[in-house]
């Protein structure tokens, strides 16, 4: 049989990506290794097998492709694909549903292992389109992600509630009633407490107190609350931070509901704080290697999922600090305790809680005191381990050398006041260049209180020396947003590229900027771009309308920045902040534009606020 | 070509390097910079601040004011070098370890009051209308001489210049724009001088030919020296000789004092030593600020001194009995047209002549004289042209410094932190615009009905910066006890005293502005001083008697001057 | 039901009068699955090539034949068999594109009939217009072991024919052609037409066909297949 012979079969593969990178032999002993079948609408599903996993090549006819729950991931048509991701992971967790009749030809394992082999095109081709899969998936997953949902979605509305003059008693009774594990205490319409099992048996029984006392004298007063619009994911972090299992939920000073660990667990499938918790679990470094593997899919699955940046940005630094953490306590282990209490500080992103994809690590070490030599040598070999870790699990060594093991960042708290106030009596350019990384500082690990003394103090530094902060404003002005003549967007090449929108110099990096200008100038202790900007608007220093404004531009430019890098995932472009604009739909342009322009009009207030120019 | 043509030419060429220095800057050259960690050299920036200090005053008047009244206008050199140094030795580097930007924020926090903050703004503001309105009448000076306008005219020209380039323009403030105004200023100072003293004593120097002797045509010394020659012209004429004084002392000495101390309360000047990252930088900039001054203030008595002979000898011909009026130099028609000389033929004869009394012909401003210089000298008509773009370049500078206080004063200080704080930024960016507008317009209207002389109007502004704030600055500085109450009833007493007394004299009782009336024999432009004791002495004793500062205030009154502990605060 | 109790009667009787012990062994392979549904059972897509259309006048030029198993083609068992011929292809070369030169390494006639019936053994030979090919390979039988025997064949395009004509169409001109019929199962259209493609044709159509039928139940072969 010559290739002739099978010729339509032949010409049809020729003209796939990616068949057509395979030499003409191969696609004549590929033809010849097809099978053809054809299914009718009639039958309704494709069987997969998953023991006998092939290519699907749809010849003629259309698919969709569902996920268990019936959730569309993707529509097929002729030249289409499909069984790929069993073929890749040896898992059928699809179902194919036959839109029209289809003429499909077969590929078995050894001959698509064949071919992936004889062709990389092949294999990178299929493996893409695996990547894409799951995240189309993740996307109608997401939806109901827990982490990125909020807590209005699971929380008990209509709570149990007690007055605050009602006794114990009544409150154990009506809790037993309800079957519930808490009760909240309403004075005046108000939230003054609430009443769990726990304070029942650490605070009436093991205290013996009487029932019949009023409830107050045993509730916990002023308890910790969300708002309904509160991600999930934060009120766990509240949770575990607190090791409290409640949590009331109010809405304009009025209890609306309770939310309670379990309830969050019952609807937790989620990616994000699985992962913290498989970090947790992890025993040695190759292990965290293997689940830090995880974290760019998460990403990717966040950004489908069409989650705010903000909270992308908070939920990957959350990874990325448990990593750390989990990477301080394994080396411990090895190490012995530490010679003296210590923080593990990190700056820049990690610090902003704005990570996103390509981060390099940004951190030191704040020390309680001098160390001897004998502390040197074990800071030393802690840190030089943690850097090492984390440079494996991907985030790469700082270029800059602003981290923990480089001892000019392994400090002892009176070391690291006096720098940063010898950086904010004497501006000079380099430490208005450190500013923007340093100041955006966080204590990942350690006694909050060691880092709130060099906090303290350094805000104490910052706060009204306008010298200072003039300095930090024109140094943050030494960058504009891309708006030329006529608000025509400004294009840059990086590198090599075709030239773009530099979305984080000119976008993201501005803003923060601007936040830390204003967040220094007043002494706030938050560090996050967002919440900083809130912070402000509530002290009265942006006016409400500039700050919201503001922080629309900052979580709109950081999205368009994170939807731009899953685009180039997708897409197997390297990793960049630059947008084509030439992509944009009109709309899109024209927020983007206005976006910028807030940008610009907040540098215009800044620079008139403290350089007294405009 | 002619030196209408040439002006625009080099009036342009300038505009067009401070623009092409702008953008060349704003795109990211400064950010090289900052990757090189090198910062501006302090040489680099003392040339700003020198371009800075330079004002139109200086520029444009002081020479006609010395020229014009000898020994006398010495003051002015000596009070503002005076105040220079005072500034930056004694008042800067402690401003500059408390931290804060502007004088009325310093005074503030000192004062722990926004009630001594907002005196300290509208004081701030009352100087920088004054000030500016004397750059305001040189402007209009420069743009009368060489688009052929009467003065008025060249005003408004320079007030819509001055505005665009304050307000809309992103040049102002760019350290490298200041250095080409410095160099142009200082290129178009100097050239003329040279010119003339070559010509006059064959000496390069105007600084030695000043104290040389005259040479003639063709080269050979006449045995005269210059002040001498001077000395007599001016014994000849009626005026008091040139190297003699005609004010008292105690006059001197209270105009000295008030541009000095003045000086060293100016809101736009205290600003540039805090661009420096690194105190020490800061003092050596400033250093090398005073050595780009003293380049141009040690020319002007010699400048003066030179235009005035040339003037006299022009104007009265070889014989000292006047020249006929069709024979008359081109420089006196071509300054007629400003309608800033005037020529009056009193006893018919046709012939112009200069002198003091009764027979005197000329009405000759002196605001000119630099202007004119080259003209006199019969130098070539490129040098004029520079002239006029120095000048440009001195006003600009200053102006858009003064501005930027006033409107930034008004729109952040008044405004956002007054009367509407919850003004949004493109509001308060708006009113400071129309702020800028309306000094402008404020100026403007000075700079046509000047109250005197550009200097003598700066003067003013001098003297209610010392009888305000300056007290305020010091006290904040070097004294624990005073309390904000003693802060505030010093500055009010202190600006109010001094601009009654102004006002009274300059505007309501004109003609009684002699030394009989001046209280002590003080005149306007010295008056200054006084306020500022008057002010010291209202503080101290207002803060007797009110209520103790708090401990924190004076702990921090105690960390400016002594730094505590390792800090680092100083220069690293 | 009835059909299939009638075509096995038939086959029973074919099987008594066949004598030579090929095409005995042949039959009695199909015999045994006759019972089977279609898609448990081995077919074989069929097409030849003539040199015209009288089977006593014209020869076979060409073979192709596609396995069907488990309801799939199997194109690796797919095979394509030129075949000697006496003089030359003539005018039907514009027909089928086999010029004489192809012929030139191809089989004798004697050679392609054995080793047909070794790939079709215990297969169902598939068909479009199956009577026309079957005749020509009946009187190869005839001429080789001089055996006039009957085969049970699918003929896709009985069966299309049967299908309209039970949903009360009328037959137009052309409209049980090959290509035609597959367009009505959203099959895609081949532009090249050799014996192997379309066997691979006709094949498919039969697979669409069996879908579109068995959407009333599990199509037996018995069903489908037709003595001829």
């Amino acid at each position: 049989m010559d290739a002739s012979e099978l010729q339509p079969v032949l010409d049809f593969l020729k003209s796939l990506v990616p068949f057509d990178d395979l030499s003409e032999q191969t696609l004549l002993q590929c033809c010849k290794r097809l099978t053809i079948g054809y299914y009718g609408k009639a039958q309704g599903y494709v069987p997969l097998d998953a023991d006998n996993p092939q290519l699907y090549i749809v010849r003629s006819g259309a698919f969709e492709v569902t996920d268990p729950d019936g959730e569309l991931i993707d529509r097929l048509g002729e030249g289409d694909y499909f069984g790929f991701p069993s073929l890749l992971s040896g898992e059928v967790n699809t179902r194919v549903h036959i839109l029209e009749d289809a003429l499909v030809y077969h590929l078995d394992l050894e001959s698509f292992d064949d071919l992936r082999k004889e062709s990389r095109l092949f294999d990178r081709f299929f493996n893409r389109a695996y990547a894409k899969r799951m995240r189309h998936q993740g996307r109608f997953k997401a939806k109901e992600l827990t982490t990125t949902s909020r807590i209005r979605t699971l929380m008990s509305s209509s709570p149990l509630t007690i007055d605050m003059q009602s006794t114990i008693l009544q409150a154990a009774q009506l809790m037993r009633q309800a079957r519930v594990s808490s009760v909240l205490v309403i004075d005046n319409h108000k939230l003054a407490g609430i009443l769990t099992d726990r304070d029942l048996r650490n605070r009436v029984l093991a205290e013996g107190l009487d029932g019949a006392l009023p409830v107050h004298q045993a509730m916990t007063t002023t308890p910790i609350t969300v708002h309904p619009n509160t991600i999930v994911f934060e009120a766990m972090l509240l949770m575990s931070e607190h090791s409290i299992h409640h949590l009331p939920v109010v809405e304009e000073d009025k209890a609306v509901g309770v939310i309670t660990s379990t309830d969050i667990l019952r609807g937790q499938s989620s990616q994000p704080l699985l992962l913290i918790g498989e970090i947790e679990r992890q025993k040695d470094l190759p292990s965290l290697i293997n689940v830090s593997k995880q974290i760019p899919l998460l990403l990717q699955n966040l950004i489908s999922a069409d989650a705010r940046a903000e909270e992308i940005g908070r939920i990957l630094t959350s990874v990325t600090d448990a990593l750390t953490r989990r990477l301080i306590h394994l080396n411990q282990q090895v190490l012995g305790e530490a010679p003296m209490p210590f923080c593990w500080l990190s700056f820049g992103s990690q610090g902003r809680q704005d990570q996103a994809a390509c981060s390099d690590q940004d951190n030191g070490l704040l020390l309680a005191h001098e160390p001897d030599e004998h502390a040197k040598a074990y800071f030393e070999a802690l840190t030089k381990a943690v850097c090492a870790g984390l440079n494996e699990c991907g985030y790469v060594y700082c270029p800059g050398d602003i981290m923990a093991q480089n001892p000019q960042w392994c400090m002892s708290l009176e070391k690291w006041q006096g720098v940063f106030e010898q950086w904010v009596m004497s501006p000079q350019p380099k430490a208005l260049m450190h500013a923007s990384i340093f100041f955006d500082m966080r204590s990942v690990y350690g006694p909050i209180s060691l880092f709130d003394a060099l906090q303290d103090r350094v805000l104490a530094n910052t706060k009204g020396n306008d010298i200072f902060l003039a300095g930090l404003a024109g140094n943050a002005l030494s960058e504009a947003p891309p708006l030329g003549f006529f608000r025509k967007f400004v294009l840059e090449r990086d590198g090599s590229e075709v030239k773009g929108i530099d979305l984080k110099h000119r976008g993201s990096a501005l803003i923060n900027d601007i936040a830390r200008v204003y967040s220094l100038f007043a002494g706030i202790k938050e560090v996050n771009t967002a919440k900083r900007i809130r912070v402000l608007m509530e002290m009265n220093i942006i006016n409400r309308k500039d700050a919201l404004n503001l922080a629309d531009a900052h979580e709109f430019i950081g999205h368009m920045r994170l939807a731009n890098q899953g685009h180039q995932f997708t897409h197997d472009q390297a990793c960049t902040n630059y947008l084509l604009p030439q992509n944009l739909s009109s709309l899109v342009r024209h927020q983007l534009r206005d976006a910028f322009k807030v940008v610009h009009d907040a540098q215009s207030g800044m620079k008139l606020k403290f350089t007294r120019t405009f | 070509m002619d030196v209408q043509t040439l002006t625009y030419l080099i009036v342009g060429f300038t505009f067009a390097l401070y623009i092409g220095i702008a953008i060349w800057s704003r795109a990211g050259s400064t950010k090289e910079f900052y990757v090189a960690g090198g910062g501006v050299h302090p040489v680099v920036n003392g040339m700003a601040t020198a371009a800075d200090w330079m004002s139109a005053a200086s520029f444009i008047s002081l020479a006609g004011i010395v020229s014009f009244v000898g020994f006398d206008g010495s003051v002015y050199l000596m009070g503002w070098t005076g105040g220079y140094v005072l500034l930056a030795l004694c008042m800067a580097p402690y401003l500059r370890k408390f931290g804060k930007f502007t004088v009325p924020d310093f005074i503030g926090d000192r004062y722990y009051s926004q009630a001594a903050r907002t005196v300290a703004v509208v004081c701030a503001i009352f100087i920088c209308f004054t000030y500016i309105a004397g750059q305001m009448r040189g402007v209009g000076v420069v743009f009368s001489r060489f688009l052929e306008v009467d003065v008025e005219t060249g005003v408004y020209i320079g007030m819509a210049v001055v505005f665009f380039y304050a307000v809309l323009g992103g040049m102002k403030g760019i350290t490298y724009t200041q250095v080409a105004q410095y160099c142009v200023l200082i290129f178009a100072f100097m050239v003329p001088a040279i010119f003339i003293s070559v010509m006059m004593t064959g000496h390069i120097l105007p600084q030695i030919g000043f104290g040389a002797e005259l040479v003639d045509a063709a080269g050979n010394g006449t045995g005269t020296y210059l002040l001498d020659k001077l000395d007599g012209l001016s014994n000849e004429l009626g005026f008091a000789q040139y190297t003699e004084g005609s004010k008292s002392t105690i006059d001197v000495f209270f105009i000295t004092g008030a541009l000095m101390f003045g000086t060293a309360g100016l809101p736009h000047v205290i600003v540039r030593f805090f661009t420096v990252p690194k105190v020490k930088d800061s003092r050596s900039s400033a250093g090398w600020a005073l050595v780009f001054i003293a380049i141009m203030y040690t020319t002007i008595p010699a400048l003066a001194a030179f235009s005035r002979v040339n003037m006299i000898e022009t104007i009265n011909g070889p014989d000292s009995t006047g020249v006929a009026y069709e024979t008359a130099p081109q420089w006196i028609k071509n300054w007629e047209k400003t309608g800033l000389i005037k020529w009056d033929d009193k006893n018919a004869d046709g012939k112009i002549y200069y002198a003091k009394g009764p027979e005197n012909e000329m009405k000759i401003d002196r605001d000119i004289m630099v202007l004119a210089t080259p003209e006199i000298a019969d130098l070539p008509a490129w040098v004029i042209a520079l002239v006029a773009a120095g000048g440009l370049a001195a006003a600009l500078s200053t102006s858009a410094g003064l501005l930027l206080v006033i409107s930034t004063s008004v729109s952040h200080d008044l405004l956002k932190k007054n009367l509407m704080p919850d003004i949004s930024d493109k509001k308060e960016l708006m009113f400071a615009r129309i702020a800028a507008a309306a000094g402008i317009v404020m100026a403007g209207y000075f700079g046509i009905n000047p109250p005197g002389f550009v200097a003598a109007v700066v003067a003013i502004a001098f003297g209610l910066a010392a009888s305000s704030l300056f007290p305020a600055i010091v006290m904040g500085i070097f004294s624990k006890t005073i309390n904000k109450e003693g802060a505030i009833a010093g500055m009010i007493t202190g600006l109010g005293f001094t601009a009654a007394y102004i006002i009274y004299f300059k505007f309501m009782n004109p003609g009684d502005n002699n030394p009989a009336n001046w209280f002590l024999g003080v005149s306007p432009e010295g008056i200054g001083m006084l306020g500022m004791l008057i002010n010291f002495a209202v503080a101290f004793g207002v803060s007797k008697v009110t209520a103790k500062v708090p401990d924190s205030v004076q702990e921090m009154v105690e960390g400016i001057r002594f730094p505590k502990g390792s800090g680092g605060a100083q220069s690293h | 039901m009835l059909a299939s109790f009638w075509l096995k009667m038939r086959l029973r009787k074919q099987l008594l009068k066949c004598k030579h012990v090929t095409l005995q062994r042949y039959l009695e392979a199909l015999n045994r699955v006759l019972n089977l549904n279609v898609n448990d059972v081995e077919l074989v897509a069929l097409d030849l090539e003539m040199t015209g259309l009288d089977p006593q006048v014209d020869q076979i030029l060409s073979i192709g034949i596609v396995p069907i198993s488990h309801g799939q083609l199997q194109m690796q068992q797919a095979e394509h068999k030129l075949i000697k011929i006496d003089g030359s292809v003539g005018q039907s070369a514009t027909i089928h594109g086999i010029l004489d030169h192809h012929l030139e390494d191809a089989v004798s006639i004697e050679e392609a009939i054995e080793w047909l019936l070794e790939q079709t053994q215990g297969k169902f030979i598939v068909a479009h217009h199956a009577p026309l090919d079957i005749r020509f390979l009946q009187v190869q039988f005839q001429k080789i072991y001089n055996e006039n025997v009957k085969l049970p064949v699918i003929d896709t395009l009985m069966i299309e024919r049967n299908r309209l004509l039970k949903q009360h169409e009328t037959l137009q001109d052309g409209a049980l052609r090959l290509g035609a019929s597959r367009a009505r199962y959203n099959l895609p259209v081949y532009n090249a037409h050799n014996a192997l493609i379309d066997a691979l044709a006709c094949g498919e159509l039969l697979l669409a066909q069996i879908q579109a039928i068995s959407t009333q139940g599990q199509v037996k072969i018995a069903d489908i297949a037709k003595l001829t």
